[in-house]
């Protein structure tokens, strides 16, 4: 493997700052089909993203976990993401290179148990199976701190709650079959799931911090943001039209979201299931650094980190008011 | 080149074991150092995409033997796919013996079965785990069961080739001695098979190996390798991704090294290789 990485390097070399100092030509944008992530649905099937870049290309690529995203953002293949502030602080602990600039969506987790599980509060989490999107990202941390503060534990800590990863998307299909009890799982999928008779055991303002807490963020490839300020900024000025859009227009919005996960994932979401799940989450563009600091604590709390990351340089709000 | 005659073979030249081990004891110090060239000196990438030898080894000395709250995740991990591994291994190892005995004794079986299995150890371990997850849920028995299919395999399959390739003299000897039928196949054919069985018994214990991280993987409920695995990539860290990847193959290489040596120790009882 001697000559190889090499020649690689050299030549990623060569071709990285060419393409940055020029100015970009696209924005390449990474989110999930979540209501959390709502901002960039609703930017997306309204135009406002790319009206806002005027002649710059939008790509925007669609993931289903933040550990995809981290990897293609490692990669130089993203830009521009929406994504949970679990990875992103792992990321900044890794020291890639990335700038949070600014909030997206606050709360919008919640922890339905399975019809006939027997679940009725945290503490009957005892000897049951919990579902979390991916291990390591923005529930799973959540629900390690809930175990914590209910004297449980999980499997892997020495505990006997059992935490494994189930996709959202899946998880109706886990509950149906019994593999799962429970699951802490973002927005629309809670709201879809307690349609569907399950219960809810933990709303968004008790899962932590009387639901002030930041479920996604948006981060910047550092490289990307310091050739492009001015694209950045123009982002961000879409993102927060989104934002506004979102809180004073719930109605309209909610049918705008709505699209666009149907043009995404096949699947329309009964109106008011959309609107319950809507209630659930707050949208922002604000970012709140004690709230990323506590949650850092978290990270270090649940064993992904050995100790909490100094968030100082990675935190740029500044971004949205150029 | 005075004394060629029979019976005294002339020595062949083969390095000392000891000497060996120097070989290959400054290989990987060469391989470690290369490493280091490349991420601490020369940073030919950034850290989160490949990791120096230093990051892998604080990975691997929290994770073994590290006594924070959450340190020995490792150690918990190997325990864990330890266990697994060796009852998922034990149980191939029955399950493999009896079918191949069977294939072995009755030829439509062989031609009809043994196909069959053919055809699916050419398929993918990890292919298997979506089902076995339908199938027993998200716990240890799907892990299990993705292990013994892997597993049980190699060994029906080498169990059956063995006894058909036992040399037609023996089986006629046997006969003519009086045994028949099972008492043929294991008074005769198995011990004679015995060499070739043990190869198959190897190589189910490197599939069941590969076969168990790939389903932990995907199955990653308690404390595993595959689990270690997967934190690891989803929390970008890839100094932990690789210390797993490390401790996978020295445990499997280990394994494969006891296996080996049982192995040849068996070939030279039967005078199949000839002793140094």
């Amino acid at each position: 493997m001697t000559p190889r990485p090499t020649l690689l390097a050299l030549s990623l070399a060569l071709l990285a700052p060419t393409a940055a100092a020029q100015g970009a030509t696209t924005v390449r944008l990474g989110y999930f089909p979540n209501l959390t992530h709502a901002p960039a649905l609703v930017g997306l099937e309204r135009g406002t993203f790319q009206k806002a870049l005027g002649k710059v290309k939008l790509e925007p690529k669609e993931f289903v976990s933040g550990t995809t995203l981290t990897e293609a953002f490692a990669a130089g293949q993203i830009d521009i993401a929406y994504i949970g502030p679990g990875p992103a602080i792992n990321a900044a602990a890794r020291g890639m290179p990335l700038q949070i600039v600014a909030g997206a969506s606050e709360a919008g987790a919640v922890l339905i148990a399975r019809k006939g599980s027997g679940i009725r509060t945290y503490k009957d989490l005892a000897g049951k199976r919990v579902a979390v999107p991916s291990l390591g990202n923005t529930q799973d941390i959540s629900l390690r701190h809930i175990l914590k503060e209910q004297g449980l534990g999980a499997q892997t800590d020495g505990g006997n709650v059992t935490v494994t990863p189930v996709a959202p998307a899946d998880v109706l299909a886990a509950f149906a079959a019994n593999r799962v009890d429970a699951t802490l799982v973002p927005e629309p999928w809670g709201a879809a799931l307690e349609a569907q008779g399950h219960l809810l055991i933990g709303n968004e303002k008790t899962v932590w911090r009387g639901g002030a807490y930041p479920t996604t963020v948006v981060i910047v490839n550092t490289k990307f943001a310091q050739a492009n300020p001015a694209l950045v900024a123009a982002f961000l000025g879409a993102h927060g039209k989104a934002v506004a859009f979102l809180t004073g227009k719930p109605a309209a919005a909610a049918a705008s979201v709505n699209r666009e996960l149907e043009a995404l994932t096949g699947q329309k979401i009964d109106p008011r299931v959309l609107q319950r799940a809507m209630n659930r989450t707050r949208f922002t563009t604000a970012l709140d650094p004690a709230a990323l600091n506590e949650y850092a604590a978290l990270n270090v709390e649940a064993g992904y980190a050995r100790g909490t990351v100094n968030l100082a340089p990675f935190l740029n709000p500044g971004f949205q008011k150029r | 080149m005075t004394t060629t005659s029979l019976g005294t073979p002339t020595p062949v030249r083969r390095p000392s074991r000891w000497r060996m081990f120097v070989w290959q004891l400054l290989g990987l110090g060469l391989l470690l150092a290369l490493w280091w060239l490349v991420t601490d000196v020369l940073r030919l990438y950034p850290p989160y995409v490949f990791p120096s030898p230093r990051a892998v080894w604080t990975e691997i000395s929290y994770g073994l033997w590290g006594t924070g709250p959450q340190d020995g995740k490792l150690l918990a991990g190997i325990g864990n796919s330890l266990r697994r591994v060796l009852v998922g291994y034990v149980s191939a190892v029955l399950l493999g013996g009896v079918v191949g005995l069977l294939m072995g004794a009755w030829r439509p079986l062989r031609d009809t079965l043994g196909a069959y299995l053919t055809g699916i150890q050419s398929v993918p371990s990890i292919a298997f785990v979506p089902f076995a997850i339908l199938f027993f849920g998200l716990n240890e028995r799907a892990v299990l069961f993705v292990v013994i299919l892997e597993g049980f395999i190699p060994v029906a399959l080498a169990v059956s080739g063995a006894l058909m390739n036992v040399p037609p003299a023996l089986r006629v000897a046997g006969r003519t001695l009086g045994a028949r039928g099972l008492d043929l196949t294991t008074g005769v054919l198995l011990p004679s098979a015995v060499p070739s069985i043990l190869t198959g018994l190897r190589t189910a214990w490197s599939f069941a190996w590969r076969a168990l991280v790939g389903a932990e993987l995907l199955v990653s409920a308690s404390a595993s390798l595959g689990s270690q695995l997967e934190i690891g990539r989803n929390t970008a860290n890839m100094a932990l991704v690789i210390a797993t990847i490390l401790t996978i193959g020295v445990i499997g290489g280990i394994f494969d090294a006891v296996l080996r040596a049982l192995e040849t120790r068996v070939r030279r009882d039967y005078g199949l290789e000839v002793q140094q």
